[in-house]
């Protein structure tokens, strides 16, 4: 698992609802919060 | 899911972005969202190369093809804050997670510009929709997944006659799916998912 205090690895990924998402669009604006889960259908 | 989901107005007054992430597609992570009674945070699709995200945070389970049930919380200066597994089977404390985003946002300091809140959709007469349409599927799954249903009326022209007509006299054609929109038709449904999304989200 990354470690705390080391840069985070960008990504670009489609979503559920048409969107592109990136990490970058979100810096210096917003924290971001990763939810990894094995699979959809699954508890939170 | 719905835990996140009743949270996000926490999330967001801490300048926290949610995305769920695992190797489904978006067809099956937009159904998923449906059935839990709506998902409008980002459910994004490490689906090809399956797992290639997970894999750099560390976090892809190799001989099982699925991803840990883990939480990464990352500044908006893109240092990882906080890192923890639950394992696949386990179950996330969302109360907890909420508190350490506040937590992280408390030590970024102040300077962050404040989430805006969604426009909302303009008036909206109907979503028509057709029986058996991939493209009816993916703008009632947006409906559905942004809780606009008290907002937007379905009609489906496959089952009522009377939909058909008053397609047909709204748009001039009785092309499905169709969103009747501050007096506008919209026909495309990537438009139309784009329109409900940009509206509905503060993220687009």
């Amino acid at each position: 698992m990354i470690a705390v205090g080391q840069k985070a690895p960008g990504f670009k990924l489609p979503d559920h609802l048409g969107r592109e998402v990136s990490l970058d669009q979100f810096a210096g604006k917003r924290h971001v919060m990763l939810l990894f889960y094995p699979l959809d259908y699954t508890p939170t | 899911m719905p835990e996140v989901e009743a949270l996000l107005p926490r999330f967001r007054t801490a300048h926290t972005q949610v995305l769920g992430v695992s190797v489904d597609s978006i067809f099956c992570h937009a159904n998923w969202g449906q059935s839990l009674d709506g998902v409008s945070f980002p459910l994004l699709a490490d689906f090809h190369p399956k797992g290639a995200v997970a894999q750099s945070y560390g976090l892809y389970l190799e001989e099982a093809g699925i991803t840990d049930r883990a939480t990464v919380i990352i500044d908006a200066g893109g240092v990882v804050r906080h890192a923890s597994s639950v394992t696949p089977d386990g179950r996330r404390n969302i109360d907890e997670l909420a508190a350490l985003c506040e937590e992280v946002d408390r030590e970024h300091g102040s300077g962050l510009p404040a989430i805006p809140a969604p426009a909302g959709i303009g008036k909206a007469e109907a979503l028509f929709v057709k029986s058996g349409c991939g493209f009816s599927r993916k703008v009632m799954l947006a409906r559905e997944n942004l809780h606009l249903q008290d907002r937007i009326p379905l009609k489906n022209v496959t089952d009522d006659p009377k939909a058909k007509e008053d397609l047909v006299r709204i748009s001039g054609k009785d092309q499905a799916p169709c969103l009747i929109v501050d007096g506008k038709a919209m026909q495309d449904s990537d438009e139309i998912v784009r329109y409900l999304v940009g509206r509905a989200t503060d993220v687009s």
